[in-house]
């Protein structure tokens, strides 16, 4: 009983969460929305220093339900990054959300989702790692809905669940034809079982599939930018870092160890759909003209880098991918806050909308410059290092066509970061967005990012201490 | 052909057939009837399984449930009696290959595979068991998947109330 509640600790807080939400919403017709959000927020702050606590005691990994639920320092850490993803987009998302009507219903959702996630990432059979990835995606197209009254939103909503339904097809395929070869679901079997027959590829190839339509690598990114552009600013970085950072833990995971018997053969899949995944990525990013679309196609792009790392297959390649996760939560998530509080306040997303920012909104111009050079990866931010480290950890295949293509599409990805960037500063604009002013938690949102982008990059030890407890499987 | 085989084609052409014709059906409505056939097919296969249980939850949940949800939402929301627009022959062709190649390619591979007895020992399948397996949170249990699938329940049914909602203010409006 005692290790149900350690070891599932991070899963029973969010779940406590989502019931108190559950109860607010039945006796709260008279809390503002305001308090309400101060209160949410609250509790996302108590159950990331919980987390972060946790971390900090060094508790040991185990296993629950004969395996099902598998924990360590390291899925504790990713939990905990995630944790701090959604107290970032709670409080940037809050000049969007003090006048909707719906508000605790989209903590609930969003709560749901991550419950899902958590799942995701502890999984030790298919079972669970089917019934979760469901859990993290069905109320997200939901919350894709939010914008209620907007056309477009719905249509995103739609986008998303029917191809999550075709991809959750896909991989549902997969599993069985996998469980029909090997004859068990468990990850922890797996390996033992699995001989290369023809089939069994097949299923693998499939399985892939799956994971591919989710991290939007490219021959299956079709739905990426739509559902990016018609969903709520929150929603869509929520859906750009949260949920991807989930998949690409989970990924890890199952490739390292379950499936480390067709490690060639996944090695030269990743290597190919990188690089695909990078230059499309890029080259779309380049003609975009709507800043959501434009942040969608670069999260494309910066999704083939991290597959970049993950086709190192070490524990460097574990490091690296957790860690750019980590910037990449900071970056991305500093960009969108910039993008939210311009458009919840005054409902412009056009990259033509931002020239002549400066004039008008110096503080958001150097948050949403600081990122997007992190993003870019530009020496003094932390995006620098995160590209140097998963770049080194495809090096160490040795294969420098794909570093070389790397390095070609960071250059690529330099100009059209560094031109909404001199959009900001230096294009003259008769009618820039006028003078704006966030609520007090959208700020402290921004300064958070700025704060992580500049520091995780200089802090060492915080490297250190993933690579510690990256240690496994390999 | 023994007995069982027959039975196992017939119900083979049910699914199959009558899932086809779901697909390709002009009539919104008459699709969904189809797609009744096409389910109880499957739980006919469970059915022939020895699978009481879950035939019976197919019946109830899909036949029953689903696909009475489908056909309350197409009169609500379509025209059930008109046609659906012919797709461009380009499309129908394409469709058609994809079809054609996957089912080839999944048969081959299938076909070839030798297939093992699997290592775990299989287990009762009666309802006495189902049900105390899934309530069971000692290690032979399933109580972890099926109280994520509660709060799966939960949240689509928030989701679905979130996004009702909205239309009846609508309305109101």
């Amino acid at each position: 009983m005692n290790d149900f509640l350690t070891l599932m600790q991070s899963e029973l807080a969010l779940t406590l969460i989502l019931f108190i939400l559950l109860i607010v919403k039945i006796g709260s017709e008279k809390m503002s929305n305001k308090s309400l959000l101060g209160f949410i927020n609250v509790m996302l702050i108590i159950n990331l220093l919980i987390g972060i606590s946790s971390l900090w005691m060094q508790r040991p990994g185990g296993t629950l339900f004969s395996g099902m639920f598998i924990t360590n320092s390291l899925i504790l850490f990713e939990k905990n990054i995630l944790n701090l993803g959604i107290l970032i987009i709670s409080l940037s998302a809050f000049d969007w959300l003090k006048n909707h009507k719906h508000l605790t219903e989209f903590f609930m959702l969003l709560i749901a989702c991550v419950i899902g996630m958590f799942f995701m990432i502890s999984s030790g059979n298919f079972l669970i790692f089917y019934l979760s990835l469901e859990l993290a995606t069905i109320p997200l197209a939901a919350m894709c809905n939010y914008d209620m009254d907007k056309r477009i939103s719905s249509e995103a909503a739609m986008k998303m669940i029917m191809s999550s339904a075709f991809s959750s097809g896909i991989l549902l395929f997969g599993i069985s034809m996998m469980y029909g070869t090997t004859g068990t679901i468990s990850f922890t079997e797996l390996p033992q079982l699995l001989d290369g027959s023809p089939l069994q590829i097949f299923a693998f190839i499939l399985l892939f599939t799956g994971f591919a339509f989710k991290l939007s690598v490219v021959p299956f990114h079709l739905w990426t930018a739509d559902v990016y552009e018609g969903a709520p600013v929150a929603v869509t970085s929520f859906l750009s870092v949260i949920s991807k950072g989930s998949i690409v833990f989970i990924f890890i995971t199952t490739l390292y160890n379950a499936f480390r018997y067709y490690a060639d053969l996944w090695y030269n899949v990743l290597f190919l759909s990188a690089v695909i995944t990078m230059t499309l990525g890029n080259f779309f990013a380049l003609r975009q003209q709507n800043m959501k679309r434009f942040l969608a196609f670069s999260s494309i792009a910066q999704v083939g880098f991290i597959l970049i790392g993950i086709s190192g297959s070490s524990s460097l390649g574990t490091t690296s991918a957790v860690y750019f996760i980590l910037i990449y939560v900071f970056s991305n998530l500093g960009a969108f806050g910039v993008v939210q509080m311009i458009s919840s306040l005054t409902g412009k997303e056009r990259i033509d909308d931002y020239k002549g920012l400066y004039k008008t909104n110096p503080f958001l111009t150097w948050i949403l410059t600081l990122s997007l050079f992190s993003l870019a990866g530009i020496p003094p931010t932390a995006g620098f290092f995160g590209k140097l480290f998963l770049l080194t950890a495809g090096a160490s295949q040795g294969n420098y066509v794909l570093i070389t293509i790397a390095a070609l599409n960071m250059i690529i990805s330099l100009y059209y970061y560094l031109k909404v960037v001199r959009a900001m500063f230096m294009d003259a604009n008769e009618n820039p967005v006028e003078r704006i002013k966030g609520s007090t938690p959208a700020n402290a949102a921004l300064i958070i990012c700025a704060i992580g982008i500049v520091v995780v990059g200089l802090i060492s030890s915080i490297y250190d201490y993933i690579n510690n407890i990256a240690n496994f499987g390999f | 052909m023994e007995a069982k085989e027959i039975i196992f084609y017939l119900l083979a052409a049910l699914t199959l057939g009558s899932g086809l014709l779901a697909v390709t059906a002009r009539k919104i409505f008459r699709a969904a009837i189809f797609l009744l056939f096409s389910l109880i097919g499957i739980a006919g296969f469970y059915f022939w399984l020895q699978y009481e249980f879950i035939a019976a939850v197919q019946i109830v949940v899909y036949v029953g449930g689903i696909v009475v949800l489908i056909i309350f939402s197409i009169f609500l929301t379509q025209q059930a009696g008109t046609d659906l627009p012919n797709p461009p022959l380009r499309r129908i062709i394409f469709s058609a290959l994809a079809a054609l190649f996957g089912l080839i390619f999944s048969w081959m591979l299938i076909s070839q595979h030798p297939f093992k007895p699997g290592a775990e020992s299989p287990v009762a399948v009666s309802v006495a068991n189902i049900g105390s397996m899934m309530l069971n949170v000692n290690d032979t249990g399933y109580a972890l998947p099926f109280e994520l699938v509660s709060i799966l329940l939960l949240a689509a049914m928030v989701g679905c109330i979130v996004i009702a909602i909205k239309s009846r203010t609508e309305t109101a409006n």
